[in-house]
Formats: structure tokens, C-alpha cells, sequence
């Protein structure tokens, strides 16, 4: 009891809210853990954005990796906060902010959290990692399309590029599955400790 | 994998090919043509085999129409652009030797465009 008053009143000289004008945000850890998380996730989405690419809007999307491990881990509302900062931050990175590119990244982002949003309603096991990023590959890539088609090239003639960008979507999807697995193998094994999985927590 | 990835992979399977087939394959068959000499314009069916011979500003061009696709036999241009062509056989699918003046355009059910601007 003694302990705890004295702790309470120790509190304020160890807090660096003395300082007049200045604001201390309060932060819990999961605001941590989306932090890191999105900033990996920026990294990746950056080093890719370098890569040269065959077809406008086919990418590997290896930053989606971090998107659905994430929602994997930590549940979908994690997922989107990573997400979404992600295409916003990566996107200021970049200096496409606001750009067609941000538009198709930010559309595609937000149809993939919608499939990922149903994933997590489905009954039974649900899906796992492979089906997980196939579906939301795929979902991207008709967000993004569609999007490129209403805002930026109305015209029929887009859609005969569909096919080739669906079968990269599924292509990278399944890559992209197989090293979420991985990803979470490894971790199972040996970060069980540190990371405190929400997996069980949530379907319970 | 669970059920459910399978059945992901299933769906991406299908949805793959229907997109190829329905995307890439099933252009409009033409049905007539239009030939423009100048500023003249005659429609042509494509229905009847037959070669056509027009004359423009350099010489005769010849047109053939044969199984429902047509093509520029012989031109007196020098660039020979119209011959290279080849069989012209979709709806929307063009052909022009610009030297003689002569044109061949594929017509469908639906004219898809005339021109497109970027």
C-alpha cells in the first residue's frame, strides 16, 4: 500500500511533463507495436518502390507481407492501422503523396483490408496465410484497377491488360503466402515469448 | 493450408482463365466493310468473296474479301503500309494506303471508335 502511494507520487518528477508548453503524448504499447510495425513496413514498401517494374501497377507487394502477418498476429484493426500508414507515409517517403500512384496504392490497400475484414468473419480454421495473401493480392489488384479505370483511363481498352494483372496478383500472392508462413513458423518457434500472440484471444 | 485455402486457390484458378478467355478472345467478327476513296464512302459485305478494284489518285488498289476477312492485294504505293496489314477480320480493325487515298475499316454491330486522344 505504502508502496504504491510513493509510486504515484514519484510519478510526475520521472514523467518529462514538467517542461511548460510542451505535450507528452500518452502511448500505450500497442501504439508501440503498430509503430514498429509500420515502420518495417514503410522499409519494405520504399526498397520496393525502386525496383523496376514490367507493367504499371505490377509490383511484388512485399510490404503486404507485413499487412497480413500483422493481421495474422494482432487481428484486423492492427492490420489496418499498419496498412494505412504504410500507404500514407510511404507514400510522403516517396513524394507521390496524393499522386495517381498514392491512389491506386491507398484503393488497393483499402479493397484488400475488406477481404481481410470478411477472412476474419469466416467460420471454422478460416483462411490461412496463402489464402490469406492470395485473396488479398487479388482484392488490391481489382481496387486499384478499378480505380485506375473510373479515375484515370475510362476506357474498355484497360481491361484487356486485366488478365496479365490478375495472374502477377496470384502469382505474387502465393509467393507472398508462402513467406508469411515462414514468417510465422519461424516466430512460433522462436519469438513465442516475446511476441504475445492475440491469435487465440480473438477467435475465443 | 486450410479448407478455405484451397478453396482460394480454386477460385483464382478459375477466375485466371475466365478473365483470359473473356478478356482476349471474342472480338466482334465484322460483318461489312467501308471503303473510303477521297471523300467517298461504300459499305461492302463481307459475306460474298470477290476482289475489288479501286481507283485512286496513284493507280489501282486492289481489295480482296474472302471467309469474311478482307486485305489489300496490291497498291502502287511506294511504303506499301495498306498490304502489311494483312487480313482484317474484327469489327474496328483498319487498313489505309494514304498515298492512293483508300481506306478499308471493318464494321461490327457497334462502332467502337473513331478516334482516341490521350
Amino acid at each position: 500500500m505504502n508502496n504504491d502511494v510513493k509510486k504515484c507520487a514519484d510519478a510526475p518528477t520521472e514523467a518529462p511533463t514538467n517542461t511548460p508548453g510542451s505535450i507528452t503524448l500518452k502511448t500505450t504499447s500497442e501504439d508501440h507495436l503498430i509503430a514498429w510495425l509500420a515502420a518495417l513496413a514503410i522499409a519494405i514498401h520504399i526498397i520496393e518502390s525502386v525496383l523496376p517494374s514490367p507493367l504499371p501497377g505490377v509490383k511484388p507487394g512485399l510490404a503486404n507481407v507485413i499487412t497480413i502477418a500483422v493481421f495474422m498476429l494482432y487481428g484486423w484493426r492492427t492490420a489496418v492501422w499498419v496498412s494505412m500508414l504504410r500507404v500514407l507515409v510511404g507514400s510522403i517517403l516517396i513524394g507521390t503523396f496524393l499522386s495517381p500512384t498514392f491512389m491506386l496504392s491507398f484503393s488497393g490497400a483499402v479493397a484488400s483490408l475488406i477481404v481481410l475484414w470478411l477472412a476474419s468473419r469466416l467460420p471454422g480454421e478460416g483462411l490461412g496465410p496463402i489464402g490469406l495473401c492470395l485473396l488479398a493480392a487479388m482484392a488490391h489488384m481489382f481496387g486499384q484497377f478499378y480505380t485506375a479505370y473510373l479515375l484515370f483511363i475510362p476506357h474498355e481498352g484497360l481491361f484487356k491488360l486485366l488478365p496479365l494483372l490478375m495472374t502477377a496478383a496470384v502469382v505474387f500472392g502465393i509467393i507472398s503466402g508462402i513467406i508469411v508462413r515462414s514468417m510465422l513458423q519461424h516466430l512460433d518457434k522462436v519469438a513465442h515469448d516475446i511476441l504475445p500472440p492475440k491469435r487465440n484471444a480473438q477467435e475465443s | 493450408m486450410t479448407r478455405a485455402d484451397y478453396l482460394a486457390l480454386l477460385f483464382a484458378a478459375l477466375l485466371l482463365p475466365y478473365l483470359y478467355v473473356t478478356q482476349w478472345t471474342g472480338d466482334e467478327a465484322g460483318s461489312a466493310i467501308s471503303i473510303m476513296n477521297g471523300s467517298e464512302t461504300t459499305q461492302v459485305s463481307l459475306a460474298h468473296d470477290h476482289t475489288l478494284e479501286i481507283d485512286g489518285p496513284l493507280g489501282t488498289s486492289v481489295i480482296k474479301i474472302e471467309d469474311g476477312r478482307v486485305r489489300f492485294m496490291a497498291s502502287p504505293c511506294l511504303g506499301k503500309q495498306c498490304i502489311h496489314s494483312g487480313w482484317l477480320e474484327h469489327a474496328g480493325e483498319f487498313a489505309a494506303c494514304l498515298p492512293n487515298r483508300i481506306s478499308v475499316a471493318v464494321l461490327g454491330k457497334t462502332p467502337r471508335f473513331d478516334s482516341i486522344n490521350f
